[in-house]
């Protein structure tokens, strides 16, 4: 136990630790922590309403414990979705999985090892999702002191057995899964079910909510059917929510001590598994499978092609190719548009109608503006141009010594940038046309200053990307992770539009559209050329001294 | 021909580079031999354009790498110490991209291509991520690259490190082919036996300071006829 112990706090170390962070980096994340505390706020008001009336209304039929039961199974499913990607990660993705296997420990104490940073995200979530509902819940049912010291233990152990039947499942999986050949495709696969996962909870929510205006009170009544099915799925959920609904009584401590020795059981559950089968899953992950190359394709393959066209097929290929590229970047654009359709799609006949004659009663003038703004936002948050340069890491330096103008691979960056951009304009698009039904003359508009702010947005990140990159990276995840730089462009580009977007709102004559676009393409051409000759600049200044 | 002339390069606290002269003429295979930390590398990054240097010059084929630096680059082929490579490309596709990026024509890539990866071994392989390749075959498709446009000038950094024998062999071989067309070959090395076995030319730097130029003869010469090349060099370096 000793050795697993070590082997805990090591990893937690290494994944914890602030040594390297830069104090800019500090700053940065103090600065997201003092931001999020209104948010938090803001949350929890809203939690604390929505169980208070919930409360309300299920009290009088003796139907409070349904939200503690609504409550655990939420937090389950929860739980058991953020552990499926966690742990398959750090168990078999990280880079460092293989220098503890060639240490003289069991597999059971890696795979503790292992579970250390996952389990402790969790308690994160845990203590930010369920302490305080149950802590609101024992408010209102205005609960006893019993109450609190059963809610502290059970949200103590609540993440536990999700968390190890979730990594059971994974270890298993991963036993007979041939992953080693797919392992891209795996991380691939995880990484979009994160983004299919919150389109599917949007759509599951708009179609429920949509069934003739009915309340959510009504629906957890009318479906204590599903509730309880639900519940038997969960049964530590249900366990759980007997238990605190009557924590005096003998059924309430049965209930708890129930609770404890499932807990228990799983533990030496997942560890008796891991033991069994984790080394078979995690052996042979760093092997490649290996084709032949066959002589008739060699003419197609070696096809002559410009420079630049070489150049963007990498960089395509470099981010089609690596799962953290594919996901944060090509996903990630397409999310914002598609989270769109979706939304406006599921809106009830009633509201859509009710969009689209809205948008009908609004002026060209208008209509056109909020098209924008609203591309602006979706353009400024991909961040295919603020990771352009990046991307290449350690592999930068190649770009040096190949006889290739800083002018080219600059440019290719720009084209790749522009180019996932139009992926999400064409989404945009579909909509505008087919949804929205705005007139062709305002889309026409609305598509000319789009492909403009697709090229200014991209040359903004390309310009802080180039200003600061972060090229010393062992994990693709560190390009976007823990950098502000997102951020910094959409504040800039928030700073460059909303002059435009003023003026185009404020100036009476920009009523009229031959005078807004004109402005507009004065505007956008301004700022456009101002943008390449600080770029221009900057590449001078830059290009050969990035080092990693 | 390749002239460093008063190449210089400081880091903060450290000279890196002092004051470097060297010339090699075409034809030659020149080893450049040196410690740990001696100032190899700091060289070859500089003449390939990777480290902007501080002071002094460096001509490529009369070519100077800060000022026409595509022209110069054009000349040489560079075969990195590290195989951080595009790791994301398959074989073939970064062979063909560095076809493009040097102007290959299409015949040259379509027989040069599988001439030299048959060659390595790694022809098979040609259709795989190169992230999937062992460091010896990463160091076989750069080579494979760099000879695929036949530059001048081949700069090779510790080219042998982690290559099978027999790859090792076919490697020199290569380099004494390229110079014999009359071209420049021109790497580093801890390797002794290596610079005993191919070099026409040594120089020995330590710390950023050249220490000794010349043939092995002029070598052998300046210090005791019997002894052998590894108490040399370490009495070379000695005290720097």
């Amino acid at each position: 136990m000793a050795k697993t112990w070590i082997l805990i706090k090591t990893m937690l170390k290494m994944q914890f630790s602030t040594a390297g962070k830069s104090d800019m980096e500090k700053v940065s994340f103090g600065c997201l922590f003092i931001m999020v505390i209104p948010f938090g706020f803001f949350i929890l008001t809203m939690l604390n309403s929505l169980i208070g009336s919930l409360y309300a209304s299920l009290s009088p039929t003796e139907n409070e414990n349904v939200i503690l039961g609504l409550l655990f199974v939420s937090v389950t499913i929860i739980y058991i979705f953020v552990t499926l990607s966690t742990v398959l990660s750090s168990f078999y993705f990280a880079e460092d999985v293989e220098s503890f296997i060639s240490l003289p420990f069991q597999p059971y104490q890696i795979v503790m090892g292992k579970a250390a940073v996952p389990f402790l995200s969790l308690y994160g979530i845990n203590t930010i999702l369920l302490l305080p509902s149950l802590l609101f819940y024992g408010i209102h049912s205005q609960s006893t002191i019993v109450y609190y010291a059963f809610a502290l233990i059970l949200w103590a152990l609540t993440p536990v057995i999700p968390f190890a039947l979730t990594a059971i499942l994974v270890i298993f999986i991963m036993r007979f899964a041939n992953i080693s050949k797919n392992k891209d495709r795996t991380k691939m696969f995880m990484g979009m079910l994160g983004f299919l996962f919150i389109i599917g909870i949007n759509i599951f929510i708009r179609l429920d909510s949509n069934q003739n205006g009915t309340g959510m009170e009504e629906i957890i009544t009318e479906q204590n059917g599903l509730l309880d099915l639900v519940t038997k799925f969960f049964p530590t959920a249900y366990f759980s929510s007997i238990s605190l609904t009557s924590p005096s009584s003998l059924t309430g401590v049965m209930y708890l001590l129930l609770v404890i020795a499932l807990t228990v059981g799983g533990i030496i559950l997942f560890m008796t598994v891991g033991q069994q089968w984790y080394f078979k899953g995690v052996l042979g992950l760093s092997g490649g499978k290996r084709s032949t190359f066959k002589d008739n394709q060699l003419s197609k393959r070696t096809r002559k092609q410009p420079v630049l066209k070489s150049l963007f097929l990498k960089e395509m290929r470099t981010i089609l190719r690596t799962p953290t590229f594919f996901t944060q970047i090509l996903v990630q654009s397409l999310f914002f548009p598609v989270f769109l359709v979706v939304i406006l799609l599921l809106e009830s006949s009633g509201s859509l109608s009710s969009l689209a004659a809205g948008i009908e009663g609004w002026s060209a003038h208008t209509t056109l503006i909020v098209l924008i703004a609203f591309t602006i936002l979706g353009l400024g948050v991909n961040p295919a141009a603020s990771s352009s340069i990046s991307r290449d890491g350690k592999t930068w330096f190649n770009h040096l010594y190949l006889p290739i103008a800083a002018r080219d691979v600059i440019n290719s960056k720009l084209l790749i940038s522009f180019f996932l951009n139009l992926l999400s304009i064409t989404v945009i698009s579909v909509v505008i046309l087919f949804v929205l039904q705005v007139s062709i003359l305002v889309w026409a508009i609305w598509l000319l200053a789009s492909l403009a702010i697709s090229w200014i947005t991209s040359m903004i990140g390309l310009i802080l990307d180039l200003e600061q990159p972060k090229l010393n990276w062992t994990d693709e995840r560190e390009v976007f992770k823990g950098r502000m730089i997102g951020l910094f462009a959409l504040a800039i580009e928030a700073l460059v539009f909303a002059a435009m977007l003023l003026l185009l709102w404020l100036v009476p004559v920009f009523q009229n559209l031959v005078f807004s676009s004109l402005f507009m393409a004065f505007y956008l051409g301004l700022t456009l050329s101002i943008g390449q000759w600080y770029l221009n600049k900057k590449v001078k200044e830059k290009y050969t001294t990035l080092q990693a | 021909m390749i002239e460093l002339t008063n190449l210089t390069k400081t880091y903060p606290g450290k000279t890196a580079v002092q004051s470097l002269n060297l010339t090699i003429p075409d034809g030659k295979i020149f080893g450049f031999l040196g410690p740990n930390g001696a100032g190899k590398s700091t060289t070859i990054k500089m003449m390939t354009g990777i480290l902007p240097m501080d002071g002094g010059s460096i001509q490529l084929n009369g070519k100077d790498i800060s000022k026409e630096s595509i022209a110069a680059k054009k000349s040489i082929g560079y075969v990195p110490d590290r195989s951080d490579i595009f790791l994301r490309l398959k074989g073939i596709e970064y062979l063909n991209f560095i076809a493009d990026v040097y102007d290959v024509p299409k015949e040259v890539r379509e027989t040069k291509i599988p001439e030299l990866t048959k060659q390595f071994g790694i022809y098979d392989a040609l259709d795989d991520h190169i992230q999937t390749y062992s460091h010896g075959m990463k160091q076989k498709i750069v080579v494979s690259g760099v000879l695929l446009h036949d530059p001048d000038i081949w700069i090779l950094d510790e080219p042998l490190t982690g290559l099978d024998p027999k790859s090792s062999y076919t490697l020199k071989e290569m380099m004494r082919e390229h110079a014999e067309k009359g071209k420049i070959v021109f790497f580093s090395t801890h390797v002794l036996e290596v610079v005993e076995q191919l070099c026409d030319e040594v120089a020995i730097i330590n710390q950023g300071k050249i220490q000794f130029q010349g043939n092995m003869k002029e070598m052998k010469q300046q210090f005791k006829e019997d002894d052998n090349l590894e108490r040399l060099f370490l009495e070379l370096t000695q005290n720097g």
